[in-house]
């Protein structure tokens, strides 16, 4: 039992991602806000729909901005809430904006003592009937943002397109970081064997590239359904897209190189010639895709790159432990995989003394 | 020195099977310029950017009925006798020489039969001749690497294209960035896409001269 | 074989009423905060792991036949 415990902790992680995963709750944010392009020189009033919000809750504690940037914001004049999810805010929109375009964004900043302070980047638009910086710059009356309150308890990041698929990230990223770390335990076991042609070093790479399949069909899988629902096309061009997807080329045509040699130590040779082959050609694509991604496939910038600023410090307490838990039940799989090979292996070799 | 000498001899020895059979050659070329007739009779106006898709899948794949040949024409029996008198790496390298040769020779026709036949939208000649150089240098040594493999399985004409695109890929993606630099649709600086195309180039010729010792004992 | 084959079959036709219900309600999976999108991806996950158990226990039932046959 004692030497079974990485499954038992494979198993635990697996668990603890599944159920702390799902639990913690979203931090509060801003799902849409309407009207969301408005000209200036009216009084106007918009309805913001909050997730998460207690609006009603911290009804007298809220605050709401327009940031133009980060000196320049105007603070609402009236704030009336309807209910949990849904405020209204009335914003006097000066006749003339200081800048020199004629459509400006700007960005929406509720805070209160619930939910602590929340913003929805380009949410209003404001049309200029004329652009005059100069009076802009006369008749804007600054509001400063300050003593902004913090939101209370673990939380998972609100991000506007992705929403509670923030929480993909464990199910679905942590099996690439898996499926890497696969593909290179077979990688070391072909050395293995090309340094020591034992015919257990084939077993193990055989069945780490399988299981290292298996993750990657269901990364792209899982991919296809997470991007389909938040950015409207399953494929986004993104770098562990496209190397699952070289990956899963690579890896089946070494199932076909295999069952096209007929001779075992001549199969397992070459097998292992082609996957050290394969896999080092296969590195600079990561290199290679972000490189392509600006000039070949305009439209396709700002894509899900997990980047450090997309995963905080309550991500990470799940992330880490779903790559690892992904990767021990990998392990686990694929050991079952070879023990099979080596009874396969016995059985014919009694018959061949028979 | 003396694997020097060898990759000499077994470059010349390629050479003259190829100008006295000559017959695989002219295949491949003809290959080509049928294909690029197809090419320019189904398209009446070719764009630049589609110029640059059908220059790469034409060289694609003659490239890969070029190479294949590299292995496959020699019997088993000239194979083991060549293996007896020379170096693993002698060979190798010149194999890998005479294919950058021969793709180097195949790209610049392709590209002077496309223009001919289509239009010549390149408009930075020196960065596109660079790229054609590159890419002959990765194609070749991809190809003659798999080849290599693919001969010891018998379908090896399939298993071929199999097992090779899927690595061209990066070299590949890089040589179509790099056309539609030169021919104007990205303005761009190239030096990095070069160097990293280069690196790949290196990269690949070192796990070759690394790991061909281990497919050629049989 | 044939018993896999149904069961992909079966399952096809479960997939049906949930389908259907999608494309009558186009939003079913953007609704509250787009969960069913993760659902759905462990759902997939899962799937998966049940398909590749699938397929070691026939390997292993093709194993246990040869050692039957050996013995």
């Amino acid at each position: 039992m004692v030497k079974h415990w990485w499954k038992a902790l494979g198993v635990l992680l697996v668990i603890y991602t599944l159920t702390v995963g799902m639990l913690i709750p979203l931090r509060p944010g801003i799902t849409a806000v309407s009207p969301s392009s408005v000209r200036t020189g009216e009084q106007i009033t918009i309805q913001v729909a909050g997730y998460n919000s207690n609006f009603k809750k911290a009804q007298d504690s809220i605050r709401a901005w327009l940031k133009l940037d980060n000196e320049r914001a105007i603070a609402a004049q009236s704030i009336s809430v309807k209910d949990d999810q849904s405020v209204s805010l009335i914003f006097d929109i000066p006749e003339y904006l200081p800048v020199d375009q004629r459509v400006q964004d700007m960005t929406l900043v509720i805070d209160n003592d619930a939910d602590g302070a929340s913003l929805l980047p380009s949410a209003v638009f404001v049309t200029q009937d004329s652009i005059d910086p100069e009076m802009g710059q006369q008749v804007w009356k600054n509001a400063d943002i300050s003593n902004l309150n913090d939101k209370k308890g673990i939380t998972f990041p609100f991000r506007n397109i992705l929403g509670e698929t923030i929480r993909n990230t464990y199910f679905h990223v942590s099996l690439w970081l898996a499926m890497v770390s696969i593909f290179i335990i077979s990688f070391a076991n072909s050395i293995n064997y090309l340094r020591d042609p034992l015919p257990i070093y084939d077993y193990k790479a055989k069945a780490y590239t399988r299981s290292g399949l298996l993750l990657g069909i269901l990364g792209l899988l899982t991919g296809a359904i997470w991007a389909k629902n938040t950015w409207g096309q399953y494929w986004s061009w993104d770098v562990k897209q496209n190397m699952t997807a070289v990956s899963l080329l690579i890896y089946m045509a070494y199932f076909i190189l295999r069952s096209s040699l007929t001779d075992s130590e001549q199969k397992a040779r070459i097998a292992a010639v082609y996957n050290i082959f394969a896999f080092v050609a296969l590195i600079p694509l990561i290199y290679v895709i972000p490189r392509l991604t600006d000039s070949l496939h305009p439209g396709a910038g700002g894509n899900i790159t997990f980047g450090s600023q997309d995963l905080d410090n309550t991500m990470r307490m799940v992330f880490y432990p779903a790559i690892i838990g992904w990767f021990l039940i990998s392990v686990w799989i694929s050991k079952l995989q070879y023990r099979m090979d080596i009874i396969h292996a016995r059985i014919w070799n009694l018959d061949d003394e028979d | 020195m003396k694997s020097k000498g060898e990759i000499w001899h077994l470059l010349r020895k390629d050479f003259l099977l190829e100008f006295r059979t000559g017959y695989a050659i002219s295949g491949i070329f003809l290959y080509l310029f049928g294909t690029v007739y197809i090419v320019s009779r189904a398209f009446q106006q070719i764009k630049p950017e589609s110029w640059n898709a059908l220059f790469w899948i034409i060289i694609l794949f003659a490239s890969v009925n070029a190479v294949t040949k590299s292995f496959v024409q020699e019997s088993n029996q000239r194979q083991l006798y060549f293996y007896s008198i020379a170096n693993p790496i002698a060979i190798i390298i010149s194999k890998i020489i005479y294919n950058i040769l021969l793709l180097l020779a195949l790209s610049f026709l392709t590209w002077g039969a496309l223009s001919f036949m289509t239009i010549d939208p390149i408009l930075k000649p020196d960065v596109f001749s660079l790229t054609l150089l590159l890419g002959s240098i990765g194609f070749s040594i991809n190809f003659t690497f798999i080849s290599a493999i693919a001969v010891k399985a018998n379908n090896n004409a399939t298993l071929m294209a199999i097992l090779s695109f899927p690595l061209v890929i990066p070299v590949l993606l890089l040589l179509v960035k790099l056309t539609a630099i030169s021919i104007g649709l990205v303005a761009q600086d190239i030096t990095n896409d070069i160097l990293l195309l280069l690196g790949i180039d290196l990269l690949l010729l070192a796990m070759t001269l690394i790991l061909y010792p281990f497919l050629w004992r049989d | 074989m044939k018993k896999t084959t149904l069961c992909l079959l079966a399952l096809q036709f479960l997939m049906f009423p949930i389908l259907n219900a999608q494309s009558a309600q186009p939003d079913f999976m953007r609704s509250i905060g787009k969960i069913y999108v993760v659902v759905a991806v462990i759902v997939a996950v899962f799937l998966g792991l049940v398909l590749f158990l699938i397929y070691l226990d026939k390997r292993l039932t093709k194993l246990e036949n040869q050692i039957n046959q050996h013995d």
